[in-house]
């Protein structure tokens, strides 16, 4: 096996690009050739710094390698003068400087790499009746005196009470030395910021305006974070980042599997997002023309697992059955206690968890949605790796989650990736020509067939445009029901090609792409969203069953690729149940907003406890009829279940009539057919 | 080509009960079976010849996604009716046995479709198969294997989580000195080759049409050595 000295494996987070290089290849040529795309001004001479790595050192199972900072040529030359001349982080390398010697995993800093991320995360307009946790009273403290006794912390107790009717408070210490130099500043007027009315964390000579808090969604790939007035509820600035977890894991179970290799694994998590969150605080306070001590409240939501790693909880738990949580309560703590900077007295208010898959971030969802106040049947659903169903109305809200995969964001599918500049996330196939037009982000305009325009070629296929690809392809004919390519599709147009029995559809031609090389739908491709659409519509299902309806009344696509996916297409795939096309609607970054509407709203928390006390948690996995659901799910949209609002958009069942399905008959034609060639 | 089987030679049906396998249909594939019994074939010839033959089309077909989990499912279940017919008359006449397998999900994880659908294909390729559901301990996997003798242990897991639990079974089942007896077969859909190989198994399954494959491939290896 003499090709194994001269391949090596290269690895490349947060991406998860692997492939294999010739042992000795430039490190930005391989990561080029693997397609990520690093940085640099400078076209690999070693001066501009742009394309900075670092290598992640140990035993990766996932990617089936030793990674070792020696794979790579040590530093010389160049590199060195310019690391003298400005000094990298520790680990740091220049990529451009480089020549891959053995297996190695690289992580890609955020600013090394060219294609930004596009997170879809922006706070919407939704109506928050503000009446904050924390707000600021202005009062006069009498002076004291030779004859007065006390002190001046009673004294400002006394005004607090006699003008403001508040009793009972406690100061946090550490605002306490700023009691008197305030008072003595305001020549005894300050203005006193409270928590729930109960705790006075800051003292502000005289009169003063501005308290702040953070609403933080934290997911496993983006945090985002909203910097909220707190008097007046605007949203000051809104920040996102990826999560820097991302490097010891892409999923969630991966990073709950890298705790249980690592005996450290919690502790550097943990610290990684805190140090992403207090780098997310300086940015958005600085977004706003304010300083991080401005700020004096949080709100964190997030999926159990990140729940549990931001709270320095080990998540082991979560990652086999029965899947416990630590706490499922709402949290109250000093936003210190995690070493987060704000202002040092700011408080901390994490939402309840519901169950071991569903989390603070779904009931944020439904905090926003409201689907315990709504007459009519709500269904919402969260698509990401795992997939949050919630189904509910006055009477009562069922809960689940459901495995689908990677698919929808992208991963498993040939020519997928995720959401950003260069991927494909629209798609139209006209069913008689069967030529595609599509959208490619980051540039405004269709792309007719074979229209080649620089700055938008394609560099791949993200979840919400091979929803449509697919979706666009059952329209067309091009695959059948049971998610086949039809044999007979090849007649129709060269865009539809058969290697063997298996079909691949040519979405956009090699003129069209960053790569030269074609963008394909393939058979794999279409089996991948099959599963994972089927997952979901099967949780969906079952939820419905437990409560007993055949249909919903309003259909809620919620998170970012919520946002993208077409309703219609959605339904046509049988992602979701049949309902009224109109009463489907994405609302974007729901957790993001139910946790700015918990920022804003101290009632809201209350209402947050009740709703994760009430909802009803299913375990889909494990009921009886998971799998004939599941297996009735795959077809598209669906093997029996009727979409009645699709009526005139469906094409025809070809093999109606009753008679059962002969493929066999189709399979010895076909092989007829191949034998003939 | 006429539909009466009773009329067409025996050629012809098994080509017939082939395509019924592969299209489903579970009374025509009894009716078949009742057929080449009344022929005079051999309860051994009708299953290895209609039957399984007809599940290595359709594994052949899912292995390369022109066939999917409905459409196996749908196979497996005519099988499985062919099958309850010839059971009994197999286990009468001494028929050999293709092989006996126990499969199960690893403890902490309580995914089981594509479990499930392995175990069907293995059905259909003739061997016996013996389903322990999911969340399974290694003390199951040892209790199953002194109860059935099997060839072949499957495990399956869903979650990154759970996958490392593989190798403890498979380290129980060294220290008992049971190891080398069984045929450890991997699949699930965080798993590689590098892992089974890491955790020592003798092979990683894609999907159901290759364990199948695998499990005739390294059975039949194995009945070919000289017993230690």
């Amino acid at each position: 096996m003499s090709d194994h000295l001269e391949l090596v494996i290269i690895a490349l987070m947060p991406s998860g690009r692997r492939g294999q290089v010739r042992r000795g290849a430039n490190l930005l040529d391989a990561a080029r050739q693997l397609g990520v795309e690093l940085e640099s001004i400078c076209a690999g001479r070693q001066t501009c710094g742009k394309c900075q790595i670092s290598v992640e050192e140990g035993h990766f199972q996932k990617h089936g390698l030793t990674s070792s900072a020696a794979s790579l040529t040590p530093m010389d030359g160049r590199e060195a003068k310019y690391t003298a001349e400005h000094p990298l982080a520790p680990g740091r390398r220049l990529a451009c400087a480089c020549e891959v010697l053995g297996d190695v995993l690289i992580n890609v800093p955020e600013e090394s790499q060219a294609r930004k991320q596009v997170i879809a995360k922006a706070a919407t307009d939704r109506a928050i009746d503000v009446n904050p946790a924390v707000r600021q009273v202005y009062v006069e403290v009498e002076a004291a005196t030779l004859e007065s006794h006390g002190s001046d912390w009673e004294r400002l107790q006394t005004a607090l009470a006699e003008q403001w009717q508040l009793r009972d408070l406690t100061i946090d210490f550490l605002a306490l030395p700023t009691l008197q130099p305030a008072l003595k500043q305001g020549k005894h007027a300050v203005t006193v910021t409270l928590w729930q009315d109960r705790e006075v964390l800051r003292l502000q000579p005289g009169y003063a305006e501005g308290a702040y808090g953070l609403a933080v969604d934290v997911g496993s790939t983006t945090v985002a974070a909203h910097l909220c007035d707190l008097r007046t509820g605007a949203v000051r600035a809104t920040e996102s980042a990826m999560n820097p977890q991302v490097r010891f894991g892409e999923d969630l179970m991966s990073r709950v599997s890298y705790v249980m290799m690592h005996p450290d694994g919690v502790a550097k998590m943990h610290r990684a997002i805190i140090a992403a969150l207090n780098d997310l605080v300086r940015k958005a306070a600085s977004a706003a023309g304010l300083s991080t001590d401005d700020i004096l409240d949080l709100v964190m939501v997030g999926n159990p697992v990140m729940h549990h790693l931001f709270l320095g909880i080990d998540p082991v738990e979560l990652g086999g059955a029965p899947f416990a949580l630590a706490v499922n309560t709402a949290i109250d703590l000093k936003a210190r206690d995690l070493g987060l900077k704000l202002n040092a007295c700011a408080r901390l208010h994490v939402l309840p968890c519901i169950a071991g898959h569903v989390g603070a971030d779904n009931v944020a969802v439904q905090l926003a949605e409201a689907p315990h106040q709504q007459d009519e049947k709500m269904l919402i659903v969260d698509v990401g790796t795992n997939a949050e169903i919630v189904l509910g109305d006055r009477t009562q809200v069922l809960c689940a989650s459901s495995p689908t995969g990677p698919a929808f964001e992208g991963a498993q599918i040939t020519h997928g990736q995720r959401a950003a500049p260069g991927a494909i996330e629209r798609v139209r196939i006209d069913p008689i020509t069967l030529e595609p037009r599509f959208k490619v982000i980051g540039y405004d305009d269709w792309i007719e067939p074979g229209q080649v325009i620089d700055g938008s070629k394609a560099t791949g296929i993200c979840g919400s445009g091979i929803i449509e690809a697919i979706a666009e392809l059952f329209l067309a004919g091009i695959i059948d029901r049971d998610g086949r390519f039809n044999e007979a599709a090849p007649e129709r147009s060269p865009r539809v090609r058969f290697t063997g029995r298996t079909g691949e559809y040519v979405l956009a031609d090699a003129e069209q792409t960053a790569t030269g090389h074609p963008i394909v739908v393939t058979q794999s491709d279409v089996r991948a969203i099959q599963l994972g659409k089927a997952a979901l519509y099967a949780g969906a299902k079952l939820l419905m069953e437990a409560r007993g309806v055949t249909t919903v009344d309003r259909v809620v696509l919620a998170g970012a690729f919520g946002s993208y996916i077409d309703p219609k297409h959605a339904m046509i795939l049988g992602l979701i149940p049949d309902c009224e096309l109109s009463r489907v609607v994405a609302v974007g970054n729901a957790a993001g907003d139910g946790a700015r509407i918990a920022l804003l709203n101290k009632e809201m928390r209350l209402e947050a406890a009740r709703i994760a006390q009430n909802a009803r948690h299913v375990q889909t996995a494990v009921a009886a009829n998971f799998q004939a659901e599941f297996v009735g799910a795959i077809a598209i949209p669906h093997a029996t279940d009727p979409f009645p609002h699709l009526d005139g958009l469906l094409p025809k069942r070809a093999e109606s009539d009753g008679a059962p399905i002969r493929r066999s008959q189709r399979r010895r034609q076909a092989v007829i057919g191949s034998l003939g060639h | 080509m006429s539909d009466d089987i009773t009329t067409m030679d025996t050629e012809e049906l098994i080509q017939k009960m082939q395509d019924d396998l592969y299209d489903g249909l579970a009374e025509e594939t009894e009716a078949g079976t009742h057929e080449l019994l009344r022929r005079g074939l051999t309860p051994y010839e009708a299953l290895t010849r209609a039957l399984v033959g007809g599940m290595d089309i359709v594994g052949v077909d899912f292995r390369d996604g022109i066939l999917f989990v409905p459409e196996v499912l749908m196979a497996a279940k005519a099988m499985k009716a062919g099958m309850a017919i010839l059971r009994p008359l197999l286990a009468e006449t001494g028929a050999p046995q293709i092989g006996t397998m126990i499969v199960g999900t690893v403890k902490g994880d309580i995914h089981d479709i594509g479990k499930n659908l392995v175990a069907m294909m293995m059905e259909g390729a003739g061997f016996q198969v013996v389903n322990l559901g999911i969340n399974c301990d290694a003390d199951k996997f040892l209790a199953a294997y002194h109860e059935h003798q099997p060839e072949i242990l499957g495990m399956s897991a869903l979650l990154t989580t759970t996958m490392p639990y593989m190798q403890v079974v498979i380290k129980r089942f060294k220290e008992e000195g049971l190891r080398d007896k069984v045929i450890v077969m991997v699949g699930g859909a965080p798993l590689n080759a590098a892992f089974a190989e890491e955790i020592e198994a003798d092979a990683y399954c894609r999907d159901a049409a290759v364990a199948v494959e695998t499990a005739k491939k390294l059975v039949a290896l194995k009945r070919a050595q000289p017993v230690a």
